[in-house]
């Protein structure tokens, strides 16, 4: 283990590591676009170079192993005129056009322009121009002016996604990033982290263009439910000070955008294209109306007749939904579990279209706590399954099957949070609130639980299923 | 392209064992001397016959000058515009020849005849400016030997 120090400090490194990940271990932030802690190294921003002591000139740090009692200066002179030459070089051609760039906020030559240069350019000729908007895919657009020839883009398709599908064409001040002809970019079920890896505002998510500047935007962490991988995101919605007065009032409880939360038990800084797709699925139009015996009524009148049913049935079937959290689950289980016959059914299966499986996020099954269900309750529902013998009352909590399966002379209760028809041919139906209006858990696949956050408050007219199921259990059946 | 795979195999040989990756620019080099320029049905037969991606192959072919994506007429004027070149004036040349064809950089002549392009330093700085006709040398070049070469051309020299 040999000892480094940085800026006169020691720091323990390990002698596979180079001095950039050894900063960065410690909390020390060198500046540089190229490096990413998940990506080979490229070394060709230049910008996080060091001084080593003794010598007269600077190396770049994420290229360079540690040695023994190695010494790095990381803010000499040399270091800081150095930093600053680079960042002039790197802006000698860029547009600067940060006032209608969606990176503003989080842009990475603007903060280290900022910190390590601020002076205003020195050169007087014209800057190059290049393409503004380069359909790299159907999902992303490509700033050619703004971008810094990290290369980064291109290391995540070789190395991460694999579809090698990036590449960077021409050369010297020509060079542009671009998708190879075979439209590989296009089908790469990963392609939108290159959003997120992007260090400035070159590569772009054409479904968020000019959406949103980010600092009116809040990020709550969240779990994507889109797969059994359970992926830790950020969901991104308006800060409740920024809420927008005139325009639809819809804006204000409105997911903008998806992106990865750094999660190493379970999908590091990566999620699939499908999870940042996920918000039109949340915001479909919800159901907020009870239904009892086919007539509207209010959320209570519609938990009691539900209790009625319950409390009357000899043998009760519940499909339990693999969208709910640990904790509705076990509510389920405390209050009624003994009372049901009870089934674990996956609320969705494959799109036509979707990516099944892969090997490297995508799992097949498409519910976020499949494992987390059978854990409370061990049979699962599956195609073939069929109710039991004299069944005579069956509760359909979520998503994922036809009520129409089942026989008009059985009484049925549904739970459900979106619209569907089908909730019409219910005994009793009762709206009930989706991921974005509560916190809990899932577990996924392998057995990571991993907790979300509500971003909004749900409606009045929805219950928690959490709450509810206590109300439902009566004093009689929860004595059973 | 099919028909230089066995000449590829015998390349393949000269380098260790999983570095088909290397293959790329012989193999577009060869190919280019076999049709005159890189078709993208070439481009298609090397990912199938190497496995590389295709982006690699679109990168190289962009990268090195000496590749042409399109057939070029019976001469193919290249001429430098390097630094060495500039500054002893590649760049009225240029313009010359411009003129004199009635083409610009990267075009070729309607009879099919000349092609123009310009082109990094050809390793002829010495005696720059220059100019490369079908791959052979022109060296020191002033407008008046320009003229006369592309006299001499035309007549089928
Ligand atoms: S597009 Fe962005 S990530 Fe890709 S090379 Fe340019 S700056 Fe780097
Ligand atoms: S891999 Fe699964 S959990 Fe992760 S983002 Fe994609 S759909 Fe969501
Ligand atoms: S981060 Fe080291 S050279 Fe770019
Ligand atoms: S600069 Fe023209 S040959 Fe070198």
């Amino acid at each position: 283990m040999p000892r480094i120090y940085i800026d006169g400090l020691p720091y323990e490194a390990d002698s596979r590591q180079t001095v950039m990940e050894v900063a960065a271990a410690n909390g020390i932030v060198l500046p540089g676009f190229c490096w990413h802690p998940k990506l080979s190294v490229a070394g060709n921003c230049r910008l996080c170079a060091v001084q080593v002591e003794g010598r007269s000139w600077v190396e770049i740090s994420c290229n360079m192993p540690v040695a023994q009692d190695l010494k790095v200066l990381t803010d000499s002179d040399i270091v800081r005129e150095y930093r600053k030459s680079i960042l002039a070089l790197t802006t000698l051609n860029h547009p600067v056009d940060c006032g209608i760039c969606d990176k503003a906020g989080e842009c990475l030559l603007q903060d280290y322009h900022y910190e390590h240069n601020g002076a205003p350019s020195t050169s007087h000729e014209v800057k190059v121009h290049a393409t503004k908007f380069h359909a790299l895919s159907s999902r992303i657009t490509l700033d050619n002016e703004r971008c810094v020839l990290c290369s980064r883009c291109v290391r995540f398709t070789h190395e991460i996604s694999k579809t090698k599908s990036l590449g960077i064409v021409q050369r010297g001040d020509t060079s542009l990033v671009r998708a190879s002809g075979d439209g590989a970019f296009e089908t790469d079920a990963y392609s939108d982290n290159v959003v997120d890896l992007c260090p400035v505002g070159a590569l772009l998510s054409r479904s968020f263009l000019y959406k949103s500047r980010v600092w009116y935007l809040k990020a709550t962490p969240s779990v994507c439910p889109g797969c059994a991988r359970g992926c830790a995101v950020n969901l991104w919605h308006r800060k409740p000070e920024w809420k927008l007065q005139a325009l639809d009032a819809r804006h204000n409880r409105a997911i903008e955008r998806i992106t990865p939360r750094d999660n190493p038990a379970v999908n590091g800084p990566w999620i699939c294209n499908r999870g940042r797709d996920l918000a039109p699925l949340f915001e479909r139009e919800r159901a907020t109306q009870a239904i009892c015996a086919g007539f509207s009524v209010a959320t209570p009148a519609a938990i009691e007749g539900a209790r009625s049913l319950i409390e009357r049935a000899r043998r009760p079937v519940a499909l339990v939904s693999s969208w709910a959290s640990n904790e509705e689950l076990a509510a389920f289980a405390a209050a009624l579990g003994r009372h049901f016959t009870v089934f674990v059914k996956r609320d969705r299966e494959p799109e036509p279209g979707e990516v099944v499986a892969d090997d490297i996020l995508i799992c097949a099954d498409k519910n976020p706590n499949s494992t987390g269900a059978l854990a409370n309750f061990a049979s699962a529902w599956g195609p073939g399954s069929t109710l039991p013998e004299g069944t005579d009352l069956l509760l359909v909590w979520g998503e994922g099957f036809d009520l129409a399966q089942v026989p008009q002379s059985l009484r049925t209760i549904v739970l459900d949070a979106w619209k569907n028809p089908g909730h019409a041919r219910a005994d009793v139906f009762i709206p009930v609130s989706i991921q974005t209006e509560r916190r809990g858990t899932y577990t996924n696949f392998e057995g990571t639980v991993s907790g979300f956050e509500a971003c909004f408050e749900k409606d009045d007219s929805v219950a928690h299923a959490e709450d509810l199921f206590a109300a439902l259990a009566a004093a009689n059946v929860a004595a059973a | 392209m099919k028909h230089l795979i066995p000449e590829f195999e015998k390349l393949r040989e000269r380098f260790p064992e999983g570095f088909d990756s290397s293959l790329v620019l012989p193999c577009l080099r060869r190919i280019q001397e076999e049709r005159g320029f890189v078709a993208d049905s070439d481009i298609e037969g090397l990912v199938a016959y190497l496995g590389v991606p295709r982006i690699q192959i679109e990168e190289v072919l962009s990268f090195y000058g000496q590749f042409r994506r399109a057939p070029v007429g019976r001469c193919h004027v290249e001429a430098c515009r390097n630094l060495s070149c500039s500054l002893l004036g590649a760049e009225r040349l240029i313009d010359h020849l411009s003129k004199k064809l009635g083409i610009r950089p990267g075009e070729t002549t309607p009879d099919g005849e000349f092609s123009l392009a310009t082109v990094e330093c050809m390793a002829s700085c010495g005696t720059a400016p220059m100019v490369a006709v079908n791959g052979s040398y022109h060296e020191a070049m002033t407008a008046e030997k320009l003229d006369a070469l592309l006299d001499s051309k035309r007549r089928g020299d």
